[in-house]
């Protein structure tokens, strides 16, 4: 009796080949755009390894934290590599997770039974958004310092919890040593918990149901659709991506290196060009051009208040969405996406011209 | 015939070309793997920090002596015992234990050096006289300078 | 709210009393002089000048150095001209015995400060002014001259004329004169010599107040001109390492026997600019020459040799500066290689200080660490840039084994698929 068949015994393999051999993937023109899970999960695995990497050195603390992360990237063999894998790769994440995420909204993907997977997709996107402000912190260097003191104040003016919020993300009042230490173990415990819990509900959903096609190609009788075969076509195919990807890191990481920057110093007047991370930014620069006061409404608190019913707008979609319920395109909501893109982009754009 | 023969031809240039690129890929994998596993290995390798090369430290006052009394100074990175016999005599040993890297100590009692871990004993000069220590603790010189005691590198002459 | 009323009490009666404090006593002399004051020209004014004055604040009104009457409100008479005690303006002789009468005084004093100093009188007397005054010439520095009339403030208030910074020019009024000071027959160029000098642009145009201004190094009441063989006991208050290592050296006795006066023979007096490594170029410009200058032998050659180590230690400092600049501007990390740079540039100062010991081992000994952390800053950015280069390299391998690889695949999925076609049909 082979490994295989012993294994088999236990483990039921046969079923799962069985059912990977089933697995297939619908090709029509928007194909390409079934690739980008399989990119943020490639990349999500790129972070784990270089962060559990960097964890082997990085040492939180107001007195270690930068000098160790200097001490990484100019002292151990290949530690600028790493780092610059892990911030590379962090952005590129968030960015293919957020072309994920509109591309699952505008194939209508989202419609039942698959509302699930959405909500676990947004969850995941909430996650990623919060490793990486608490990934910025810390190097413990001045922009982040600033960064981390602008970002956890607009948490701060949320009425009724903002006060709570706020000690509660700073560990304190002010952003200091204990708010270092808290970031650390939200970016290294915390959310990687919930995020692998989260991932795995979502690649489990994912396999389950199998892909999603557009609402207009349900229509096309099955006998003219075409498919390929998971194993091995789009599976290859998958790994050609990666490959690509991985290419790309490894170009942006040697020929745009991260620089390292000012040590954070808690007396230190702010610099001048303290931005969020550049997908923060949409939001920052709206709170920025909000007036004092709209009507009775501080701006700011109009602001927030506005991204937090449109979060759980966005959140809630697959049970607004009723057209998309029974098979149809809602010209609603494809134009509330478009909107939202343009408007995504056009305020990232302008606050980093301002 | 002929068309039979082409395609035999043509089977096996295929085969040959499949065989070909299955190679191909199979270095190209193993080139990949061993491109994304050189730096990480490289990068487990804690780099060498610059050794703190100290010469002489000084361990304190006499005063901190009383005799028959011990203390474990830091000699650059490694820890040393100095200690003062009944008869006023100052010594100074590595305090690390050539058995398994265990911390020494003083026995005022006998006057003899101890490490508690696995019951080695050391004679005052640093001679392992019983117990599994497998060689002699090295000897620092001690130097005294007006009231400070000084522990120097070196062999006693 | 009771004790808010209290408090609120309380401050206004302090309030009151710090009121009380600040505006002098009604006086007769103030206010017929007030009155008066308007129809004087722009210059002449009294107030509001008077009323900033340290004495007039602390309670001493103009009866107390003119004498007269203050209480006599309505009567001009009684006020000045028929009171005994009225002296009108005070005389140059008298105006020092007259400040002197609380200013020397260290029971007097004392009430208004521990740390005030009482021997200016004194220090007066031994002053060029001073001597000059007691022969009966009338046109040296008194008192007022520096300190002002009516409105003298305090001497660290930065208003006043003889604060660190005003010195200058307030000692310039008179000795930059050359009428004026015609029949004493001294220069009268010191002003503009020192305004141009290291110390002048220190002070004036850096506000350093830790320069020196005319007064640090001639004194101020007893002001004189420095004598020629105690020059480097002067210079040597601030300049202490410079000083000792002269003091030391073999050209000491030599400067002494020959009446030069030591630091000033090479760095001059007023006119004293910052000193360059060209001081030492026996061919240009070199300072040494000013003695050495028939002779070349062993003073050429020590000059030489000074000349050509500090030369090539900020040589060496230049190089280890582009390589690290280099390696920075290609994004390396290299806050490791700044610390020997600023070593090296601290060793570079301290070599410059050395060559006062005018001895080759010394200062050859000084400046060793120098080239050391020089050299380890070069081999530190010879070594970022090397590892720039390595990464470059092993990107371009590693993406060409990516790139390869990810082209194996294209052709081999390629293959699958035509593969499967063809089984389908």
């Amino acid at each position: 009796m082979g490994i295989y068949e012993s294994l088999n015994e236990r483990l039921y393999l046969d079923k799962i080949v069985e059912f990977s051999k089933k697995k297939k993937v619908p090709v029509f023109y928007g194909t390409i755009w079934y690739y980008l899970g399989g990119v943020s999960l490639f990349l999500f695995i790129t972070q784990v390894v270089s962060g559990i990497l960097l964890l082997l050195y990085y040492q939180p603390g107001v007195a270690t934290a930068f000098e160790s992360v200097r001490f990484i990237v100019s002292k151990v063999e290949f530690g600028w590599l790493i780092r610059e894998i892990h911030s590379w790769s962090a952005n590129l994440f968030i960015f293919f997770v957020f072309i994920h995420m509109f591309t699952v909204f505008f194939a209508k993907a989202y419609r039942k039974p698959r509302e699930l997977t959405w909500f676990s997709g947004m969850l995941l996107l909430f996650l990623a958004m919060g490793f990486g402000f608490s990934g910025y912190l810390l190097p413990w260097n001045e922009l982040a310092f600033f960064a981390t003191k602008v970002g956890s104040d607009i948490a701060g003016s949320i009425p009724g919890i903002g006060d709570f919020l706020l000690r509660l993300l700073r560990g304190g009042d002010e952003v200091s040593g204990a708010t270092l230490s808290r970031f650390f173990g939200i970016h290294v415990a915390i959310i990687p918990a919930v995020f692998t819990v989260l991932l795995g509900i979502h690649l489990v959903l994912v396999q389950v149901q199998g892909m999603s096609i557009p609402p207009e190609l349900e229509k096309v009788p099955e006998k003219d659709r075409r498919y390929m075969p998971f194993f091995p076509n789009f599976a290859l195919r998958d790994v050609l991506t990666w490959l690509i990807i991985l290419n790309v890191v490894a170009l942006l990481a040697v020929f745009f290196p991260w620089e390292l920057g000012v040590k954070a110093d808690f007396l230190a007047p702010a610099p001048p060009g303290v931005k969020p991370e550049w997908y923060f930014m949409f939001m920052y620069q709206t709170l920025r051009l909000l007036p004092a006061h709209v009507w009775f409404i501080e701006g700011e608190l109009l602001g927030i208040l506005t991204f937090m019913v449109g979060g759980l707008i966005w959140f809630f979609v697959p049970l607004l969405d009723k057209k998309a319920k029974v098979g149809e395109r809602s010209k609603f909501w494809n134009w509330f996406g478009i909107i939202l893109i343009i408007y995504m982009i056009a305020m990232t754009i302008w606050g980093y011209l301002v | 015939m002929n068309s039979d023969y082409s395609d035999i031809v043509n089977t096996s240039k295929k085969q040959t070309r499949r065989k070909f690129l299955d190679v191909i890929l199979g270095a190209g994998f193993f080139a990949w793997i061993g491109a994304v596993l050189y730096p990480i290995g490289k990068y487990l390798v804690p780099p060498k920090v610059a050794d703190i090369s100290v010469d002489s430290v000084e361990a304190g006052v006499i005063g901190e002596f009383p005799p028959n009394s011990s203390k474990i100074i830091r000699f650059g990175r490694r820890p040393v015992i100095v200690f003062r016999q009944h008869n006023g005599d100052f010594h100074a040993l590595s305090a690390t234990c050539t058995h398994l890297d265990c911390t020494v100590q003083y026995k005022s009692e006998t006057e003899q050096i101890w490490c508690a871990c696995h019951n080695g004993l050391y004679d005052i000069e640093g001679r392992n006289i019983s117990g599994p220590p497998p060689k002699p603790l090295a000897q620092y010189q001690v130097v005294l300078q007006n009231d400070k005691v000084i522990v120097t590198r070196g062999e006693m002459t | 709210m009771k004790s808010l009323q209290l408090l609120g009490a309380i401050l206004i009666f302090m309030g009151f009393l710090v009121a009380e404090q600040s505006n002098p006593k009604e006086d007769a002399c103030i206010r017929c002089h007030k009155e008066m004051d308007e129809e004087q020209e722009e210059g002449q004014k009294l107030f509001p000048d008077i009323l900033n004055d340290v004495h007039l604040k602390r309670g001493l009104s103009c009866a107390d150095c003119h004498g007269g009457n203050p209480e006599a409100f309505d009567d001009e008479d009684e006020a000045m001209w028929e009171n005994d005690t009225f002296g009108g303006e005070v005389s140059r002789t008298d105006e020092i015995v007259m400040c002197g009468s609380c200013h020397s005084d260290p029971r007097f004093m004392r009430q208004y400060s521990t740390a005030i100093r009482t021997d200016q009188v004194k220090q007066y007397w031994t002053s060029k002014h001073g001597m000059e005054l007691k022969r009966g010439n009338e046109k040296v520095a008194i008192c007022t001259d520096c300190h002002g009339v009516h409105g003298i403030l305090p001497v660290d208030d930065p208003r006043s004329p003889v604060y660190d910074m005003n010195v200058p020019s307030t000692c310039s009024n008179c000795h930059s004169d050359s009428e004026y000071m015609a029949e004493f027959g001294i220069p009268t160029d010191q002003y503009y010599k020192y305004r141009k000098s290291v110390h002048g642009e220190a002070l004036l145009d850096n506000s350093d107040t830790g320069a020196p201004a005319c007064n640090d190094c001639h004194g101020n009441h007893g002001a004189i001109p420095p004598d020629v063989s105690h020059i480097s006991d002067i210079c040597g208050t601030c300049h202490v390492n410079n000083d000792k290592l002269f003091q030391e050296s073999h050209l000491k006795p030599i400067f002494v026997k020959r009446g030069f006066g030591q630091c000033e023979a090479c760095h001059g007096n007023h006119g004293i600019l910052k000193p360059t490594d060209e001081f030492l170029n026996w061919d240009h410009g070199s300072v040494c020459v000013q003695c050495h200058r028939d002779k070349g032998g062993e003073a050429k050659i020590m000059a030489d040799q000074f000349y050509t180590l500090l030369d090539s230690l900020k040589g060496q400092i230049a190089i280890a500066n582009t390589f690290v600049e280099k390696a920075d501007q290609k994004g390396m990390e290299v806050s490791d290689l700044l610390f020997p740079l600023e070593e090296a540039h601290k060793v570079l100062i301290q070599t410059r200080t050395s060559i006062h010991s005018f001895n080759k081992d010394y200062v050859e000994e000084i400046a060793k660490p120098g080239f050391e952390a020089t050299q380890a800053a070069i081999t530190g950015g010879k070594k970022a840039l090397e590892e720039f280069d390595f990464r470059r390299k092993g990107l371009f391998i590693s993406s060409l084994i990516i790139t390869f690889l990810a082209l194996a695949l294209y052709l081999k999925i390629k293959d699958i698929e035509k593969k499967q076609s063809k089984d389908k049909s």
